[in-house]
């Protein structure tokens, strides 16, 4: 894992420094109005106060030892420490993603069973090509046209448009507060998760499939077996690795989907934090946000693993060291 | 293994993060509480300092209460005036609307003169090197402490500190020499020379409290973005990561109170949802709205009913342009540069592209002001004059490929614009597109800004679309003199002209507003003459303010949401 997340940081190090443009020149751009030889200096000094001035494997160094530590450094265009500024905002990217991936799971996998259960008829074909008309419809537009018909008077005024909270959230009780929370979260929780469906529930479905048709299924049947128990505790828990697979991939995907949701609905979370280091060049933002990122989709990885073996006993970690 | 534990297990994974999410909700909503309990003790000591220090000044006309929800696109990176660089610092507590802090002198909003804010009165010596200030006697920052020449002298010095990030603001002040204390209120500037920017630059300075912001350590005072204090009419009470910046009112000020409780700055950067907003209520004032939206809402009685639509210019809106540069061959001709205005119709595109707001433009200064001349007419649409100018310098087709070109060189050439906004993209391609029915191939360049800005510095660039934001009082130095040439300087058109650098020299030291004129009128024509831009358009201000707000005057300088205020009936927030 270590060196794969070295490999990650050297990419991104190396993509992020090499791209035209610097933080500072950017900072004061032609309507800063320095004068010529001023500005020379400016961005000089500039630079030596960020510690830009040394040779870049220098510090790549300096920034991989200081991270070791767990010290992002500064943000160029906050004048704080990154690790200030991923504090505020992670949290509400986690929720977000938590919430949506959830949602995910507990719609397409029963979605998935049933459509294998009925195979072939109404059921399965009609859900097949809902989740794929879902699956294919782009993010961005999705939110703009919900922002567009669903938040606002001239159409239906539901839900609120951007934001987290209304302006008076603040003097609100728990849970009214709570309530205002979660109604602002409905069309960014949407918006993340309609196009999650597609793929799981055509994993699940395909799963199921194959272990309806298997003997110990119809064993399981010919024993006197409830229908219930036999998808539910034979065929289900057969078809549940690949899931998992899964499981693994679209946790990081997601977080990367909430760089547009987050703009879209103007969330304050790490995805737009990302977005904006990217465009001002704030090296150090932009170093933290993909370390941390890195790290979650490895988290992801690792978590697919235990979950293997909490599936299926015949995976165990024991007598692997 | 029991054949259940797994799905058991699952579901035990399930329950726990569901768990860990209510938690961090509740501790969320505890951290909610504590804030609740520092503003319910900051708003009891404050009232006893209130009553202590009765408020002075006439109330003028409205009910007291209700707050502002400002919407604005983007947040600021910072709140400290020092350090701080957007526009929206200078919006939110910065010298635009002196919410926060003060300056000693401040725009009229009116008349666009300067007068006393914190200054009492102010004295410009004979030969114009010397300014004095005297603060006013009864001026104290939102803790209670007065403010005295110490705070200005500490302000001018951290701008001056080369450790602290100012260097962008530090190269205003070095017209100055030093800046004496005289005694507890008065202060001196001395400029090097004189200069007629200099009144302005040392009185429109955001007044630090030294109490406050003193630090030993430079750094200690660079990564202070937040909390900052001052003695305008608002303080600060609360920022909720890029959601909103909430301003109260400051119940100590020792001036004309505002009417309005709180400002709550909302920021939010989808156009789409922040005109939703508007609409839903959620939003009452939406100053920059796009001229789509405008045209489509200005129009509507239902809209109208709600909020007013406002139309209105003040000195600060840009002006956008394409800068030649004249490096290149193809623009050393003034001729050429005359006929590639020519050959645009401006006004065509302002009314297709831009929905006719906006204003045709003849020179870099505000064109409603008084240093723009205003009997220069800008060059007409007129094709065939422009065709007969390229000719005259030489630019024929000779191969018949359709192509003009002069000595073997066609005149192909690449406009390069920033990249994102469809409306830019359209005008660039129509602009494209009337240069290629006169014989001229222009091919467009979208660049993310800081490429863009990259290449527009090390002028390797045929040509520019850009804009340039406006002033009150302009000085043209920095962006047509030749000096500027070289190096990150601002003129990177290459512009170089002999009778315009004696004027920019001579208009420096020239204190006489009336002199300072003419002499801008002079090289207003100049510039019309060479046409080292194609002068383009300026925008008007539009925006939506919701019609709950009361007493909202259009001033010369704009909207002023300081005086407004809501009726008690139609008050929504407490």
């Amino acid at each position: 894992m270590i060196p794969t997340l070295i490999g990650i940081t050297l990419m991104i190090f190396a993509i992020s420094r090499l791209a035209p443009g610097d933080p500072f020149s950017l900072q004061s751009g032609p309507g800063g109005q320095l004068d010529a030889k001023t500005f020379g200096n400016y961005v000089e000094q500039q630079k030596k106060l960020h510690g830009l001035d040394k040779p870049l494997p220098v510090q790549y160094v300096l920034w991989l030892k200081n991270t070791a530590m767990l010290d992002f450094g500064d943000s160029i265009k906050h004048h704080r420490p990154v690790f200030e500024l991923i504090k505020e905002r992670l949290p509400i990217t986690l929720m977000l993603n938590v919430i949506a991936f959830v949602l995910i799971y507990t719609i397409s996998i029963p979605l998935g069973v049933l459509a294998a259960v009925r195979h072939k008829k109404f059921v399965d074909t009609s859900m097949s090509v809902i989740v794929f008309v879902l699956w294919s419809i782009p993010v961005m537009l999705a939110g703009q046209l919900f922002i567009g018909y669903f938040c606002g008077p001239t159409f239906k005024n539901w839900f609120p448009p951007a934001g987290l909270s209304s302006n008076d959230a603040d003097t609100m009780a728990f849970l009214p507060w709570l309530g205002n929370r979660l109604w602002h979260l409905v069309l960014p929780v949407i918006c993340l998760t309609y196009r999650g469906f597609a793929y799981l529930a055509k994993q699940v479905r395909a799963g199921m499939l194959d272990n309806l048709r298997a003997d110990y299924v119809r064993t399981a049947r010919a024993k006197g077996l409830s229908n219930l128990v036999v998808i539910g505790r034979h065929a289900f828990r057969n078809s549940i690795i690949p899931v998992i697979t899964i499981m693994a991939t679209l946790l990081p995907a997601m977080i990367g989907g909430s760089i547009i949701i987050e703009s879209i609905f103007s969330i304050p979370g790490m995805g737009r934090l990302a977005f904006e280091a990217v465009t001002t060049r704030d090296y150090n933002v932009i170093m933290a946000v993909a370390t941390i990122g890195g790290v979650l989709n490895l988290m992801g990885l690792l978590l697919a693993d235990i979950a293997y073996a909490i599936a299926d006993p015949r995976v165990s970690f024991e007598g692997k060291l | 293994m029991n054949s259940g534990s797994g799905l058991f297990k699952f579901l035990i994974f399930v329950l726990l993060v569901i768990v860990v999410v209510i938690q961090g909700l509740s501790i969320m909503q505890s951290d909610r509480l504590c804030e609740r309990l520092d503003g319910l003790i900051k708003t009891v000591s404050e009232s006893q300092i209130a009553m202590a220090n009765p408020s002075r000044g006439d109330d003028g006309p409205g009910d007291e209460g209700d707050w502002l929800i400002w919407h604005i696109p983007a947040e600021p990176a910072s709140l400290n005036p020092i350090t701080g660089r957007d526009v929206y610092e200078r919006w939110i507590t910065g010298y635009y609307h002196n919410h926060v802090y003060e300056t000693l002198l401040e725009y009229n909003w009116d008349t666009l003169e300067l007068e006393p804010l914190l200054a009492e009165s102010y004295e410009v010596s004979e030969d114009g090197k010397e300014i004095t200030f005297v603060i006013r006697d009864n001026v104290h920052f939102s803790d209670g402490v007065k403010v005295t020449a110490d705070d200005v002298l500490f302000t001018y010095e951290t701008i001056m500190n080369p450790s602290i990030d100012s260097a962008h603001l530090a190269n205003y002040f070095q017209e100055f020499k030093e800046v004496v204390k005289i005694d507890e209120r008065t202060i001196k500037f001395i400029c090097h020379k004189p200069y007629f920017l200099a009144l302005e630059t040392a009185g429109i300075m955001s007044v630090l409290p030294k109490h406050v912001y003193d630090f030993n350590d430079p750094m200690q005072f660079n990564d202070r973005y937040t909390n900052p204090v001052g003695s305008g009419p608002f303080v600060f009470e609360k920022w909720d990561t890029a959601q909103k910046i909430v301003l109260a009112r400051n119940e100590n000020y020792w001036g004309k109170k505002p009417k309005l409780k709180k400002i709550v700055f909302k920021i939010i950067k989808n156009d789409l949802a922040a005109l939703q907003a508007f609409l839903a209520g959620e939003i009452d004032f939406y100053k920059r709205t796009a001229s789509e939206q405008f045209v489509k809402y200005s129009k509507d009685p239902e809209f109208l009913e709600k909020a007013s639509c406002l139309e209105y210019w003040d000195p600060r809106v840009a002006y956008g342009y394409i800068g030649w540069n004249q490096k290149k061959v193809y623009f050393k001709d003034r001729r050429v540069r005359q006929a590639m205005t020519m050959l645009v119709n401006k006004q065509e595109l302002i009314d297709t592209i831009y929905d006719g707001k906006g204003e045709l433009t003849s020179g870099h200064c505000y064109k409603f002001g008084k240093f723009s001349d205003k009997t220069i007419e800008p060059w007409p649409y007129d094709p065939e004059k422009g065709k007969e100018l390229l000719d005259e310098a030489g630019w024929v087709d000779t191969d018949g490929d359709g192509i003009r070109d002069k000595d073997g060189v066609p005149f192909r050439f690449k406009l390069m614009a920033v990249s994102g906004s469809p409306v830019t993209e359209r005008t660039a391609r129509a602009i494209k597109d009337y240069y290629s029915r006169a014989g001229i191939e222009m091919e467009l360049d979208f660049l993310e800004w800081s490429i863009f800005e990259q290449k527009l510095y090390d002028k390797k660039h045929d040509a520019a679309f850009l804009a340039w934001g406006g002033v009150i009082t302009p000085d043209a130095f920095q962006v047509w003199h030749s000096s500027q040439i070289e190096g990150r300087g601002s003129n990177h058109v290459s512009f170089a002209n002999a009778e315009a650098d004696k004027i920019l020299e001579d208009a420096r030291p020239t204190l006489d507003e009336k002199k300072r004129i003419k002499m801008y009128h002079r090289f207003h024509r100049i510039l019309h003459e060479e046409q080292p831009y194609l002068f383009f358009r300026v925008r008007p201000r539009l925006s939506f303010i919701d019609k709950r707000c009361e007493n909202v005057k259009v001033h010369k300088l704009g909207l002023d949401p300081k005086e407004w205020y809501v009726p008690k009936e139609k008050q929504k927030y407490k």
